[in-house]
């Protein structure tokens, strides 16, 4: 092998530049053995046919994944007798805008958005915070018990929320001790508070890469900004957090996806307090006590579709509009983000 | 809290060595998030492993327990008829759909890393479940997909009017499938929505892992004369491979809060009658197997894994 190879860098040089790409490929190919240009034969093959398969696996799952979201756009903008109608499939029949408007109003759709990005950004962002403080105190200190408290993230990763929201609902219905106790259920502290101590939604997560990110982070750079004089606060503020923003961006995005997704926590705590998604839970009911004035009326389930696309598509538009403008720091800042190695 | 610390330390600092110091500055980092963690995490993770041994019954602010012993965990086991059926099936899923997801989205990954056009355009749309499936829009539309009868390879047999499996089969001519292996392949068909869906952010790592292969490596196979399939199993696999104890984990604890997850909704529905033991002793339950069951395979995973740095 390694012979072979010789002679190809020989002849090639002994040929010189004159020749026409071609002719020294013609001549290259001369000089492999039998194997070799078996090899280069099959692989000149896949490379033709590879991107024809490559196409068609691609499109066929793509299709798969938008789908629904095909269907969520035809079905919102439909009247509900096209639902029932065998020969509508996908473009309707009757074009409104009607279920949308219907829609809107029922799940006071702009009030309820102020009050669901208040919410996200505002806890997104004490919990990424948060979380990366305690991030870089895992990654670059050595105290005692630091691997127990380790562990202690690892268990956030994995207890699904569903075992401890019980218990964490009675506390917080008596927030404090013995008279100072207050009922913070439906108040936001009770989702700000879990976000500002590293707590809130999937924070053993974000723990996890932030800790992975710093520990990437050259150490040189602390010990510059030690000997100069800097506490490991304020190292931490001047010196990490500038060389981490983009990690910081990326964890930010995702944890605005998983507020605004939850409805697991939300649900628990929130009583009156409107999420988008606590509003798309309820928008069966909601719908028909404003259509129809009463909770109970009969609507077949085929035709309540169209209002609960029309919710659907109204939930996900948001996140749809971020996902396409900050569609990099979704898909490559991820490799940034410590999420690697 | 951190400034705090940091002022009740000085007057110390000349007794404590360089070493000490920056050990307690550890502490002062991770010191909000202990506070939240006892507070927000330990304590109601321990009340709930409490309330699994006793009788539970609240009436304003006051938790009243009686000791029950394993009762809750028999009643869970033995009488309550739908639990022991969701958990067997709920538990029988996870454990083929797993690798099912990450063989799925290794071969994805390994495909959008590669250089075509449109790449960007594909990965948008391949990415796209990682902001949708985790939230209540997906319920709806896994949902609504089945009261219409558009759901897996059955929206797709309705759109091209036929059993797309069968008929490729009988195609490909091969009629004398045993029973098993037949439904095998249909249950897979079946549930292609169901996998791509839930591969959005395994999909994401692994992709991060294959850029994170070294160009030498890659150049080093060119030169030998490797094969895309000696290629994939000699320097993408022993690269990824770390991750895909992460992706095990990450599809794990999706399927937790996954909507189309019976155990959850019995738990939840326990909830609502107020039967606060039982919800709690079946939680437990559900999450110790699939707890011992990550640990075994950890364990086994972790002799096969090759770590390039340690």
């Amino acid at each position: 092998m390694t012979d072979t190879m010789n002679a190809e860098v020989k002849s090639e040089h002994e040929i010189g530049n004159g020749m026409s790409k071609k002719e020294a490929k013609r001549i290259r190919m001369q000089n492999m053995s039998r194997e070799e240009r078996g090899y280069v034969r099959r692989k000149a093959v896949m490379e033709k046919v590879w991107p024809f398969f490559r196409f068609v696996i691609l499109f066929g799952l793509g299709f798969v994944i938008m789908y629904p979201l095909i269907y969520m756009i035809s079905c919102a903008f439909r009247e509900r007798s096209d639902m029932t109608d065998p020969t509508v499939m996908w473009i309707p029949r009757h074009l409104t805008l009607d279920v949308l408007k219907e829609t809107l109003d029922a799940m006071d759709f702009w009030n309820t958005l102020k009050t669901t990005l208040f919410l996200n950004i505002g806890c997104s962002l004490v919990q990424v915070l948060s979380c990366a403080v305690t991030g870089y105190g895992f990654a670059r200190f050595k105290f005692k018990g630091k691997s127990l408290l380790f562990l202690v993230v690892i268990m956030m990763i994995l207890v699904p929320p569903q075992i401890i929201a019980l218990p964490l609902y009675s506390q917080f219905r008596h927030f404090g001790i013995g008279d100072l106790a207050v009922n913070l259920i439906d108040n936001s502290l009770t989702m700000y508070l879990p976000a500002l101590t590293g707590n809130g939604i999937r924070s053993g997560l974000m723990i996890l890469i932030f800790r992975q990110f710093f520990k990437g982070l050259p150490k040189e750079l602390e010990d510059a900004a030690y000997i100069d004089g800097c506490g490991p606060f304020r190292t931490f503020v001047q010196v990490m957090i500038p060389n981490a923003a983009s990690s910081f961006l990326t964890v930010f995005l995702f944890s605005v996806v998983w507020y605004w997704n939850d409805y697991y926590v939300s649900s628990t705590f929130f009583t009156n307090t409107k999420t988008v998604a606590l509003m798309l839970q309820n928008l069966d009911t909601e719908l028909k006590l404003r259509l129809f004035d009463s909770a109970t009326v009969e609507l077949s389930p085929r035709e309540q579709i169209v209002w609960k696309e029309a919710g659907c598509l109204l939930s996900i538009t948001p996140l749809l509009v971020m996902y396409v403008c900050l569609q990099k720091y979704f898909t490559e800042g991820i490799e940034r983000s410590g999420l690697v190695g | 809290m951190s400034e705090k610390t940091e002022k009740a330390k000085k007057p110390k600092r000349a007794f404590l060595s360089y070493e000490r110091r920056k050990g307690l500055y550890g502490y002062g980092f991770i010191g909000l998030w202990m506070i939240g963690t006892l507070i927000f995490f330990l304590i109601p993770l321990i009340k709930s492993l409490i309330w699994s041994f006793n009788d539970v019954s609240i009436d304003t602010g006051i938790t009243h327990l009686e000791w029950a012993g394993l009762k809750k965990y028999s009643y869970a086991l033995t009488v309550d008829e739908n639990y022991m059926d969701y958990l067997s099936k709920t538990l029988m899923e996870t454990l083929w759909k797993t690798p099912l997801i990450l063989i799925f989205s290794l071969f994805i990954a390994v495909i959008l890393n590669q250089k075509f056009r449109g790449r960007v355009l594909s990965r948008a749309i391949f990415f796209l479940p990682v902001i949708i499936a985790t939230g209540p829009v997906f319920k709806i539309i896994n949902g609504d997909m089945g009261s219409t009868g558009n759901t897996g390879a059955a929206q797709f047999s309705t759109m091209f009017s036929t059993d797309l499996v069968g008929e490729l089969l009988q195609f490909l001519g091969i009629y004398g499938l045993s029973e098993n292996m037949n439904t095998l392949i249909t249950t897979v068909a079946d549930n292609v929505f169901g996998i791509v869906w839930s591969s959005g952010i395994q999909i994401l790592l692994f992709l991060a892992a294959l850029q994170n292969i070294p160009p030498s490596a890659k150049e080093a196979a060119q030169m030998e004369g490797a094969t895309a399939w000696e290629y994939f199993w000699k320097i993408t696999f022993p690269y990824v491979s770390p991750f895909i104890l992460a992706n095990l984990i990450f599809t794990v604890i999706d399927s937790f809060t996954s909507p189309t997850n019976e155990v959850m909704k019995r738990i939840l529905a326990m909830r609502d009658d107020w039967k606060f033991g039982e919800y709690s002793a079946m939680a437990w339950i559900y999450f110790g197997i699939v707890l011992v069951a990550i640990g075994i395979i950890t364990a086994i995973v972790n002799k096969f894994i090759y770590y390039e740095v340690d």
